[in-house]
């Protein structure tokens, strides 16, 4: 079954064999255009690797509170039946659009810049966070929701006393993680817009200027991988003892 | 009230200092939304824009209605673009896995013929994670020309990195027990992968690669964009020359799309399962 599967999808890739060979070589020739890295532009890359950083910053609070918002519509024992068929259709639609969509739409609306990157980093979240969220909520058990409310809580107050608590850690582990997702997002939107070391990349390579690429792809690297190890070691600290401070 | 401890209460006049736990957290918060703030500054990032530039966004929104849904039949090479982009997330996952899959017993403790050769394919696997994907794609390119070809072997190549670190994982957590017995009777290295390893990591790997089908189902429209080929590519054509109602026409066929891909791979799984399981 699995064979004009792959036939069909060789096809429609248009995969070929021919120049296989002949291309393979030339991709190996390419990739020494990109030695060694332009080591004098590691001082113009600080900039920008600092705005990739920055609006992946300020996109992930943005994006977790947005994404509770949309967690406690979203959770059966909180909200009204109709509020949460509504809330996890369009966290079911975020999910669906990458966004790089959402950046594409919001660049044409406001024009490239800092705010276009941060709001389509923050609306991405909720796809990924939302859903977490209201799935962490609807798992509370439900004696803790009914003996806070039960002692005269009014919705609010169940949500600061009883919810709130208990999906905490798993809350903060995931916001982090979503950190972590952000950083690559963001040098992926810079490329077409958003600015940072994402631009800095796709800008050497439109003026061909390979090793000067290259400085781009190892700071990102170091973004990428240093981000990793932050948010595995906060993620540590926050499951051991389920706060940060 | 919502406070339930009462004891500040019947003092009113003594001042109860905050505790030291409540005063870390307050330091701790207020030195992040300093630092944010600072770097809102850095960026010149202007969020009252969302107010002062709001009707931009309608007039967008307003633009883009009522979307174009009669390209679908005034455009029959559409459903050929979309087959497209399934097409390469097929095959990149598919790719990538098999690679993957041979790499990954290299990569495990377990079996790996040796600790140095271990250390480094793990190296490349985290390597290969860290590097967007647009950049591998770039590279390929230059080799491959424009098109959904370059595009596939970008996510074959992502897939690696991901599916790399997850099978030697699974791997690492096989249990060693029938390993062990099988070797005893005589296995080589290779037979115990084939009649030990092999039966543990499988349903893993099945699961694994459900979930980076979907993975590279969204990252194929994304890599679409930067010229790929694929749905992505044409949303990109029809931003570019301004027709908003083809690109809403669009991106509702993603939505459509995506969810439609994870209804498929849901029901296929569970049919797999469910085979493998009467098999027994």
């Amino acid at each position: 079954m699995l064979v004009p599967l792959v036939i069909v999808s060789a096809w429609l890739c248009q995969v070929r064999f021919s120049g296989l060979w002949h291309d393979l070589g030339k991709g190996l020739e390419v990739i020494r255009f990109f030695f060694p890295p332009d080591w004098s532009s590691l001082r113009e890359m600080a900039g920008p690797a600092l705005v990739t950083v920055l609006l992946a910053a300020l996109a992930t609070p943005l994006g977790v509170l947005l994404s509770l918002g949309f967690g406690l519509a979203g959770a059966r024992n909180i909200a009204p039946p109709w509020l949460r068929t509504t809330a996890r259709a369009l966290i079911g639609v975020e999910r669906a659009l990458p966004e790089i969509i959402v950046l594409l739409l919001l660049v044409a609306a406001l024009g490239v810049g800092p705010f276009p990157g941060v709001i389509a980093l923050a609306i991405g979240s909720v796809g990924m966070l939302g859903k977490l969220f209201a799935d962490a909520i609807e798992e509370i058990d439900p004696k803790v929701l009914e003996s806070v409310s039960c002692v005269g809580a009014t919705r609010w107050q169940v949500i600061r006393h009883a919810v709130l608590p208990e999906v905490m850690p798993a809350f903060l582990a995931n916001s982090i993680f979503r950190f972590e997702v952000n950083i690559r997002a963001s040098v992926l939107l810079g490329a077409v817009g958003a600015g940072g070391i994402g631009f800095e990349l796709s800008k050497a390579m439109s003026l061909l200027e390979y090793e000067r690429a290259m400085m781009a792809v190892l700071v990102t690297l170091l973004l990428v991988f240093g981000a990793e190890r932050v948010s595995d070691w906060l993620r540590a600290k926050v499951m051991d003892g389920g706060r940060l401070a | 009230m919502s406070t339930l401890t009462a004891a500040p209460a019947l003092t009113p006049a003594a001042y109860v200092p905050p505790s030291a736990q409540f005063r870390r957290r307050m330091i701790w918060l207020g030195s992040c939304a300093l630092l944010m703030v600072l770097g809102g500054v850095y960026l010149k990032f202007k969020p009252w824009m969302l107010f002062t530039d709001f009707h931009h966004l309608v007039r967008l929104g307003g633009e883009m209605l009522p979307p174009n849904l009669a390209m679908l039949w005034h455009k029959p090479a559409l459903f050929k673009t979309i087959g497209e982009t399934v097409a390469m997330s097929f095959l990149g996952t598919l790719l990538g896995g098999a690679v993957a899959f041979v790499l990954a017993f290299f990569a495990s403790r377990n079996t790996a013929p040796h600790r140095l050769l271990r250390a480094f394919t793990r190296l490349g696997f985290g390597l290969e994670r860290a590097t967007p994907n647009f950049v591998v794609l770039l590279v390929l390119f230059i080799a491959f020309g424009y098109g959904p070809f370059a595009a596939m072997l970008a996510l074959a190549l992502g897939s690696v990195g991901l599916f790399g670190k997850l099978f030697a994982d699974a791997i690492e957590q096989a249990d060693p027990g029938p390993c062990e017995s099988v070797a005893s009777v005589g296995a080589t290295r290779l037979q115990v992968i084939r009649y030990a390893i092999i039966p543990q990591i499988l349903p893993s790997v099945v699961a694994n690669s459900f979930y980076a089908f979907d993975v590279n189902l969204r990252a194929a429209i994304a890599l679409g964009v930067y010229g790929g080929g694929g749905i992505g590519f044409e949303l990109q054509l029809a931003m570019k020359v301004l027709r908003y109602p083809d690109v809403l026409a669009l991106i509702l066929f993603i939505i459509v799309l995506i969810t439609g891909m994870e209804r498929v791979s849901d029901f296929v799984r569970r049919r797999l399962i469910q085979s493998s399981e009467s098999l027994k």
